[in-house]
């Protein structure tokens, strides 16, 4: 009749308590961790694809400009647009008050990666324009 | 197969007067009705189940301070119960030399010796005898002729005991209590285990997905670096915007003409004509108003303004 001594049995389940609920709390800080990465991961690729499509979206920023220079306003000037791999450059030797004012309103009210600007007074009239767009 | 294996096991009589053992292998014990208590009663119950609850009120009034054990079975419409001292009787055995774990099953005298019509002397002094039903211990003097214990010729009833070698250090009902919470946690925690442990496989999977849906970088540390790019990027442009927007928006007066603006590196450079110096005034409030920070000079009668971006 061989028996095991009741204190054994409370001690190896207390050893398996200690054990089950350690085990638990690396879970639960597993379970933490996983989520902050998740959430972070969330957080970053929203901002990434939102920052991309502003930035880095070519047929956008084409289409983009191409409707801007189209407008009414814009129609009797003479501006120039060039379109490379990387960028689209405008240019305009000579832009009235009224057509700057509008190219320039439409360009910073819209979100481009503006590499280079340049306005020049070449006239009390007018202005010339070189302004490159990246994407 | 049965009938082998008890041919194997011996049967020892043990009481407190028994003579040291010397045995081999495990044994069977019977136990002297001086190692426990038996009362023979009627109960208005059906079954031993019904009994159990109630055997130790119904010694409570005999029995002297200890732990007790309690055993119940039933013949006719009577119920015979026990009460012995597990310690006791482990005690007796270690001291007749017998371990716990050469025991194979204990029984009773009650149980085994019902049907004796003399008495049984167990050893030069005393007997088994029946008396209305109940295997007692009597001097030998009592009787004038008695058999001798012949164990060999004895069949074991299945009325055995358990011993409980640890009842004196925790009583059963304590040990169960206590033991049937530790599962119930440790199964309650396990379960929470793996519910957690399940649910952190599904956060990975999930931001495994977003990293193939998004077509995001093989590390979160090239992911973090191109955003920080892309932050870096859009605040110059913000800022470009901004500051140009302000210019371009600037209140002259008729003789002050803007006649440059240009993005130089990290600086936004304006150029003023027909500024005289000190009457800048209300273009440095502007600037100073929008929170622009800003160099400006004076040169060949341009007033040109440098804003860091």
């Amino acid at each position: 009749m061989k028996t095991v001594n009741p204190l054994h049995i409370v001690t190896l389940l207390l050893v398996l308590f200690i054990f089950v609920t350690f085990e638990l709390f690396k879970a639960k800080e597993e379970l933490l961790i996983a989520k902050e990465n998740f959430q972070e991961t969330s957080v970053l690729t929203n901002k990434l694809k939102g920052l991309n499509k502003i930035y880095s979206d070519k047929e956008g920023v084409r289409r983009s400009i191409g409707i801007i220079l189209k407008q009414h306003s814009l129609k009797s000037t003479n501006i120039n647009q060039s379109i490379g791999k990387t960028s689209i450059i405008i240019r305009a030797e000579s832009l009235d008050r009224v057509a700057l004012n509008s190219l320039m309103s439409k360009i910073l009210n819209g979100s481009y990666n503006i590499a280079s600007l340049k306005i020049k007074k070449t006239s009390d009239t007018k202005a010339s324009l070189d302004m490159e767009i990246k994407w | 197969m049965f009938s082998k294996f008890n041919q194997k096991i011996d049967t020892i009589f043990l009481d407190t007067n028994s003579k040291k053992f010397e045995i081999q292998g495990r044994v069977n014990i019977i136990l002297s009705p001086s190692l426990y208590w038996v009362k023979k009663v009627t109960l208005p119950v059906k079954y031993i189940r019904d009994v159990k609850p109630l055997l130790a009120s119904l010694f409570e009034d005999i029995l002297p301070i200890g732990n007790y054990s309690y055993h119940a079975y039933k013949e006719d419409n009577d119920f015979f119960i026990f009460a012995y001292e597990d310690k006791v009787i482990l005690d007796t055995l270690r001291d007749k030399g017998i371990s716990s774990a050469e025991l194979n099953n204990v029984y009773l005298s009650q149980s085994e010796f019902s049907n004796i019509s003399d008495p049984i002397a167990i050893d030069e002094t005393q007997s088994l005898y029946l008396k209305e039903d109940l295997v007692i211990l009597l001097p030998s003097s009592f009787f004038d002729t008695q058999k001798s214990l012949d164990i060999k010729s004895i069949s074991l009833s299945k009325q055995n005991i358990r011993l409980n070698q640890f009842g004196h250090i925790v009583n059963n009902k304590s040990l169960y209590t206590l033991v049937g919470i530790f599962s119930l946690l440790i199964v309650l925690l396990s379960v929470e285990f793996f519910i957690v442990y399940d649910k952190t496989l599904k956060i990975r999977d999930l931001k495994d997905n977003l990293f193939a849906k998004h077509s995001l970088k093989a590390t979160m540390i090239q992911n973090r670096s191109m955003l920080k790019d892309y932050n870096s990027l859009h605040e110059r442009q913000m800022k470009i915007r901004l500051y140009t927007g302000y210019i371009l928006a600037l209140h002259l007066k008729d003789t002050q003409k803007l006649s440059l603006v240009q993005l130089k590196g990290k600086l936004l450079i304006a150029e003023f004509t027909g500024v005289v110096s000190g009457a800048q005034v209300e273009i440095v409030q502007e600037l100073n108003k929008n929170g622009i920070k800003y160099k400006a000079r004076f040169k060949s009668g341009i007033w040109r303004v440098e804003m860091s971006i």
